[in-house]
């Protein structure tokens, strides 16, 4: 299934896209989403264990379960204030 | 309430007079601003991202949380995006409350509680190099990412 992923700050610059569609196997967690950026994106590679995943605007363990038409957002760690 | 991301430079008037009460006896007002060195660098100027909706979202649980833990009469929250130069306000946050103590406390822990789960994130640009800052990873539940 495909899932359509916000991309912000340095993880924003590496891939150079604001938003990216990625390819999942139905009944993936976040976790395999974050993996899956990696194969697609290697240069973001080094920074997927710091990305935390929000789902509907509300951050989501690591295996949360995704589904078709979810929009998902990696939110590398806040810095703002 | 006021709560909002916005481009454009903060203006703490608005957000002031959003957040008295009558019943108001103080206003804490807190002024985030872009600082010109970090571990020793010259920064020279700052730009910031935000996640605008789950941004404000989440300024609005900050005030809920601040609401439940003190005695309150208003909280408001600014964010500024984009590029800020030195001496420059990023963030804004105004607390109201009948006495001081209140406000200045509430005041500090909502700061506090922004810095931890708001979508916001920051680059240093300083003398030879830039880098977006990581500072606080938003816990979930198992904490986990």
């Amino acid at each position: 299934m495909k899932v359509n992923v916000r991309l912000f700050a340095g993880l924003h610059q590496m891939v150079g896209k604001r938003e990216i569609v990625l390819d999942v196997r139905e009944g993936a967690t976040v976790r395999q989403l974050r993996e899956r950026l990696g194969e697609e994106y290697p240069v973001t590679e080094a920074f997927l264990s710091t990305l935390v995943c929000a789902v509907g605007e509300e951050y989501v363990p690591g295996d949360y379960v995704l589904q078709e038409g979810d929009m998902v957002a990696l939110i590398p760690p806040v810095s703002g204030g | 309430m006021m709560f909002e991301i916005t481009a454009e430079p903060l203006d703490p008037g608005p957000l002031v007079a959003a957040v008295r009460r009558d019943e108001s006896g103080a206003v804490a007002l807190f002024y985030g601003v872009a600082r010109n060195e970090n571990l020793g660098r010259k920064v020279l100027w700052l730009e910031y991202d935000a996640y605008p909706e789950m941004a404000i979202k989440k300024m609005r649980e900050v005030a809920d949380e601040v609401r439940a833990k003190f005695t309150v009469t208003g909280v408001g929250i600014l964010h500024r995006t984009g590029r800020l130069e030195i001496g420059e306000t990023s963030l804004l946050v105004a607390v109201s409350s009948g006495h001081r103590k209140e406000a200045f406390d509430a005041c500090h822990f909502a700061v506090d509680r922004i810095k931890q789960i708001v979508p916001v994130w920051k680059k240093e640009v300083f003398e030879g190099g830039e880098e977006w800052i990581e500072g606080h990873v938003p816990g979930v539940e198992d904490g986990s990412p």
